[in-house]
């Protein structure tokens, strides 16, 4: 797959702004920028021509540090990954999101040293706290695997949010910034979960997709307003307290969901347009 | 006026920090008279004014009959034997020297009105797992010895050492240290010896994050523990950390490079000491275990450390 030149320029761009912007910066999971180039340089082909992400909403989002708070689809997380080459490439203050990653991923040879160079983390507490203390953001999926590994008919049904993610942003009071992912369900469009061999194993779900290799879904990423924190909540308040505020995100993610489903492109576009190109030229 | 003379013992004069320190007390404080003991041989060791040093052994009638007869203002416990080696018989001598023996040098101090007791632990004890938080603070659990038994020694000698520190904390003033890796051209420690080794395994699958600090600026940290610390447990490490790879790569330190989630495996098997890396580093070199400084840094300011990191490093290759 092969970038336009158009596509060639802003991602020099990005780099360059990047670099200026990390220059100082260290983390204690081992951030690295090179890694980090490398990583955007093998992603950003799928996320132009695979994948043809589109994002809505840029204009809700300013060179700050936020919560980033999405729904979690598609089985593997390639949603994290295309929302953070959003954050990446469609802003003029470019940065690198730092997910949160579920631990049995962190532990894992070369992935765990690989995500963490790229900012990739344990979605632990105190880790959160740190990098929202530098004034980094982070992205956070609190349906966690539940939400990753739906079975088919479950496709798009937001999973009920704990609230340690809105603790966190109460106590470092950051804004929330809803993201709705649509197409990350069709990349693995027909899936088996075995759970209880997937426990056996030690994993935290197992997904038996029909496709080993994800289908090249049309993504669209819709970026809600920022929700600010009250100023006069504890972080310890009882969950009855917290949990207007967690739904009041669920909705705000729900109700892009339900609107991305209805505007979204269709699935096979990208097989059946150059079919139907060709069809025409004869 | 003339300084009132205090007494020190230093249990471990052997170990090059136990060494440094007692240069660094006798600079600052020539009158002071220091004895300083080890179970291995003492005849290497540079003789000062003011150090007497003796070659015990570690058991309840040596250590009574030297406290019977000095009046220790200060006892140093640096004696900690070093987990290194994963041999049966070693670890059972380690668990008696570590666990029992540290319970009786507790017990000696508090019987003989000894005023402060500074026990140098480590950082080990809490354990390198991949869901450790970042900056464990000293109220962290301790699970060293979840992922690797044969830590279990290095695990309960802490542990009866925080029990026993605030149980009598009316009648003794204690300090529990637990510092990162310490380096230096005179230390030879597991971790000093793994980067500057050309044949220990260097992760190709895994790149923790390290804190380094060097054995002077140690030193000068068990030396403060004296006057500057009240009784508590502290970690002990600098701001700064740095990845593996990179530490390395400063130290010049040319391994073999090897996937290290297979020398857990293999480390079941083989001795890996042959291979220049300890067993219970194989967990060390795969997730990090890095420590909060605040609590030390309230007592002794900010600018304690007078070595980088990077310094640190460069001065050990």
């Amino acid at each position: 797959m092969v970038l336009s030149k158009a596509d060639q320029q802003q991602k020099e761009k990005v780099f360059n702004k990047l670099r200026l912007k990390y220059k100082d910066y260290n983390d204690p999971w081992g951030f690295n920028l090179e890694t980090i180039k490398q990583a955007l340089e093998i992603i950003l082909p799928f996320y132009k021509n695979y994948f043809r992400v589109r994002v809505f909403g840029k204009e809700n989002i300013k060179d700050t540090s936020y919560m980033i708070v999405s729904n979690h689809t598609g089985q593997v997380p390639i949603d994290g990954a295309l929302i953070t080459m959003a954050f990446a490439y469609e802003f003029d203050q470019p940065r690198v999101l730092h997910s949160m990653v579920e631990r049995f991923m962190a532990g894992l040879p070369f992935i765990g040293d690989l995500s963490a160079q790229t900012g990739a983390i344990l979605g632990d507490r105190d880790n959160c706290k740190w990098l929202l203390s530098q004034d980094e953001s982070i992205l956070v999926f609190p349906e966690g695997t539940r939400g990753i590994n739906k079975s088919t008919k479950n496709f798009y049904k937001l999973q009920r949010f704990p609230s340690g993610f809105y603790r966190i942003a109460l106590q470092a009071q950051r804004p929330i910034v809803p993201i709705s992912v649509i197409g990350a369900e069709e990349m693995f469009p027909f899936v088996l979960q075995a759970p209880k061999l997937g426990k056996k194993l030690g994993l935290p779900s197992l997904p038996i997709p029909f496709n080993l290799f994800p289908l090249p879904a049309p993504i669209d990423i819709y970026i809600g307003k920022p929700i600010n924190v009250p100023t006069n909540l504890s972080s310890d308040a009882p969950e009855k307290e917290i949990r207007p505020y967690v739904q009041e995100i669920e909705e705000s993610i729900k109700m892009n969901i339900e609107k991305g489903l209805k505007d979204r492109r269709e699935f096979f576009d990208r097989v059946r347009n150059p079919i139907q190109d060709f069809m025409k030229k004869l | 006026m003339e300084e009132e003379v205090k007494k020190v013992l230093i249990i471990g004069i052997r170990g090059a920090l136990a060494q440094i320190l007692s240069r660094l007390i006798l600079e600052n404080h020539p009158t002071w008279e220091i004895l300083g003991l080890d179970a291995r041989s003492v005849s290497n060791i540079p003789k000062q004014k003011g150090l007497i040093v003796k070659k015990i052994r570690y058991s309840r009638g040596s250590f009574e009959n030297i406290f019977r007869d000095h009046s220790f203002d200060y006892v140093y416990h640096l004696a900690r034997v070093s987990h290194s080696t994963n041999n049966h018989s070693d670890f059972t001598q380690r668990l008696e020297l570590n666990v029992m023996g540290t319970n009786r040098i507790l017990d000696l101090s508090l019987r003989f009105n000894v005023k402060k007791i500074i026990i140098l632990s480590t950082f080990h004890v809490y354990g390198a797992l991949s869901d450790n938080s970042i900056f464990l603070k000293e109220d962290a659990p301790l699970r060293a010895s979840l992922k690797f038994p044969e830590l279990r020694d290095v695990v309960e000698m802490d542990q009866i050492c925080s029990t026993w520190i605030w149980k009598y904390q009316s009648k003794i003033d204690s300090v529990l240290l637990r510092p990162c890796n310490i380096v230096g051209t005179e230390i030879a420690n597991s971790m000093s010896q793994y980067l500057k080794s050309h044949l220990s395994l260097k992760p190709i699958d895994y790149n923790p994050i390290f804190q380094f600090i060097h054995e002077f600026d140690m030193a000068n940290v068990l030396y403060r523990s004296i006057n500057d610390l009240p009784t508590g447990i502290y970690n002990v490490a600098t701001d700064e950390f740095i990845t593996l790879r990179k530490a390395l790569k400063i130290v010049g330190g040319n391994g073999i490079p090897f996937p290290i989630s297979l020398a857990s495996v293999m480390n079941n098997f083989l001795n890996l000491t042959h291979l220049g890396i300890a067993p219970y580093l194989v967990e060390y070199l795969k997730y990090s275990c890095l420590i909060d400084n605040s609590s030390l840094k309230k007592h002794l300011g900010d600018d304690i450390f007078r070595f980088k990191m990077d310094e640190s490093l460069k001065l050990i290759s």
